[in-house]
């Protein structure tokens, strides 16, 4: 099963970040970068309720993962899907092999995309906090 | 800790583009897409007209893109240069895609 890490976004305390690494994802290493550069802060008690959790989905979903997408999803009821990186975004450069879903929207509605293969740390926290330069679509 | 700069994205010079598609067949990815059309220049003092690419549509999926920066190198005619400020999310898929206009708006380092 995925790893159920929580943080908090240190410059939004009240948004919780409920991270998913599913088997292959180096973006994962983005993530703990934000951790370590204070970006995103490990969850205590003392934090409170969240007002809002995005479910952080990274990673390249082959067909055996998609059970484990789903179930990640459904665990965390209410929360915003959020798919970092090229892979959980649209299958990256694995997108032509034949066992790699082209995304984690093949699986469940996503909310927000975080293109880079990987992502920068403050890519991750601009996408959590709506900060961006570009917004919607051009075609 | 000093702040880090940040990752880009990669911005198009649509009147430097020659519709060569060294970049196409370059990227690993697949990511770029490129539509064009030939024109007959005619020339005085030549004998026959000068056939030229001109460009109609350049799209790069960023949903797609590694940023590894190999359209950047290999273009010939430096049409395509990094733009170091812009960084972005999409709330769809389509999003993701960026075509000629907005390419071109992005900001270029030199």
């Amino acid at each position: 099963m995925i790893e159920g890490r929580t943080y908090r976004v240190a410059e939004a305390p009240s948004l919780r970040v409920q991270v998913a690494n599913l088997g292959l994802a180096c973006c994962a290493l983005e993530v703990e970068s934000a951790v370590r550069m204070g970006l995103l802060i490990p969850e205590a008690e003392s934090d409170g309720p969240a007002e809002r959790t995005v479910l952080l989905v990274s990673g390249t979903v082959t067909e055996p993962l998609v059970p484990v997408v789903e179930a990640a999803v459904l665990s965390v009821p209410g929360a915003s899907v959020m798919a970092f990186g090229a892979c959980a975004s649209t299958g990256g450069p694995y997108w032509d092999a034949p066992t790699v879903v082209n995304g984690v929207d093949r699986v469940a509605p996503v909310d927000r995309y975080v293109p880079g293969c990987p992502p920068r740390p403050d890519a991750l926290i601009d996408a959590l906090v709506g900060r961006s330069v570009v917004d919607g679509g051009s075609s | 800790m000093t702040a880090l700069p940040r990752r880009g994205v990669i911005a198009l010079i649509p009147d430097d583009c020659t519709s060569c598609l060294i970049c196409v067949q370059e990227c690993p990815t697949w990511c770029i897409s490129l539509d064009s059309h030939t024109e007959q220049v005619a020339e005085p003092g030549a004998r026959r007209p000068r056939t030229v690419s001109v460009l109609d549509r350049f799209t790069i999926d960023f949903g797609l893109c590694m940023y590894c920066g190999i359209c950047v190198d290999v273009c010939p005619f430096d049409a395509l240069a990094w733009a170091p400020d812009v960084d972005y999310s999409a709330a769809s898929r389509p999003g993701l895609v960026q075509d000629t206009g907005t390419l071109a708006s992005w900001r270029i380092d030199d």
